[in-house]
């Protein structure tokens, strides 16, 4: 099973849509709601973000791959369901 | 009890979108107009009592221009906080971003109150106000 | 403050705003509240309603890019999706805005 970690905002409606995403079909995942980390977390997760070019959350890694923004149809190819 | 009306200024004084100050009896006004209806509100902001008529308004809401707190003319709410002072990388010296921290402390205990607003009426090109 | 009448003075600010760049409050009526009352909340906490769907970088110049309504900053992208990111706005003849999806500009080609 691929690895997933999802960075968040507590604010953010999709966000909350994309973790009900997973929730909903029983895949294991981590998240971190970048708004409620800490300073340290979030230099790091705001490096991770500007390499791969993403301005907004959610930001979804799926393995190797990242998907940004709420994009179900692109999960479950990612996920091969 | 019927409330008792004041002849405050004649209507033209007060340009559609503007504002003006007055004092009334001892009480300072400044009188909003809005597209031809006029409100009148106590002078002084509800935080820290900046003349509120060197603020800007629009439609029916007025910013304050000391710390940017908006209120409803109609009612006098108060519809935000203030804006503190935040100049993050820009504090030419440790002294001032101090002196900064100080203000802030001293200013972050300090409560936006809503504002007094007073029931007006116009008359024969006269803003009226009730006491 | 109360929520529900500063979220009404940010509808009217917002509008004025938005409007001539061709954009209106999303149809999705539930998702307007929501993401307001959001606004309402970082206004409160950080004096300036931010976007609830994009992070504070705690880099003024950055951030300013954020500040409700951000068209403005991502004029190219969100005329190309038709929305602004968090989906508060859309464009003007946008029926349903469940079919808007959201792409990072990367995935339209811009960056």
């Amino acid at each position: 099973m691929k690895k997933i970690i999802v960075y968040t905002l507590s604010t953010c409606p999709w966000c909350r849509k994309t973790k009900n995403y997973f929730a909903e079909h029983n895949i294991p995942f981590t998240y971190i709601d970048y708004d409620l980390a800490d300073e340290a977390s979030q230099k790091k997760i705001s490096k991770e973000v500007d390499a791969a070019g993403a301005t907004g959350f959610p930001f979804v890694k799926i393995g190797e791959e990242v998907i940004v923004g709420y994009q179900p149809e692109r999960y479950s190819i990612a996920l091969g369901i | 009890m019927s409330e008792k009306f004041i002849r405050a200024i004649s209507a033209n004084e007060v340009a559609p979108g503007g504002m003006k100050a007055i004092e009334l009896d001892g009480n300072e006004i400044v009188i909003c107009n809005c597209g031809g209806n006029y409100y009148a509100i106590q002078r002084r902001c509800g935080h820290m009592n900046a003349p509120l008529e060197k603020g800007t308004l629009d439609g029916t809401y007025l910013t304050c221009p000391m710390h940017c707190i908006q209120f409803d003319i109609t009612n006098g709410e108060a519809l935000s906080g203030p804006v503190l002072p935040n100049f993050g990388q820009e504090i030419p010296s440790p002294m001032f971003g101090e002196y900064l921290q100080n203000i802030g402390i001293l200013m972050k205990d300090v409560r936006t109150e809503s504002i007094r607003t007073y029931t007006t009426k116009l008359e024969a090109g006269w803003v009226q106000i009730a006491l | 403050m109360n929520i529900q009448s500063r979220k009404k003075a940010l509808r009217y600010f917002f509008e004025k705003v938005v409007g001539p760049l061709g954009f209106k409050f999303t149809p999705d009526a539930d998702l307007m509240e929501f993401l307001l009352e959001q606004e309402v909340k970082l206004e409160s906490k950080h004096g300036i309603p931010f976007c609830p769907c994009q992070p504070l970088r705690d880099d003024r110049i950055r951030d300013m890019k954020i500040v409700c309504p951000c068209i403005p900053f991502h004029r190219k992208h969100f005329d190309i999706i038709k929305r602004c990111w968090c989906g508060l706005f859309v464009h003007k003849d946008v029926l349903d805005p469940n079919k808007l999806p959201q792409l990072s500009p990367k995935e339209v080609g811009i960056e």
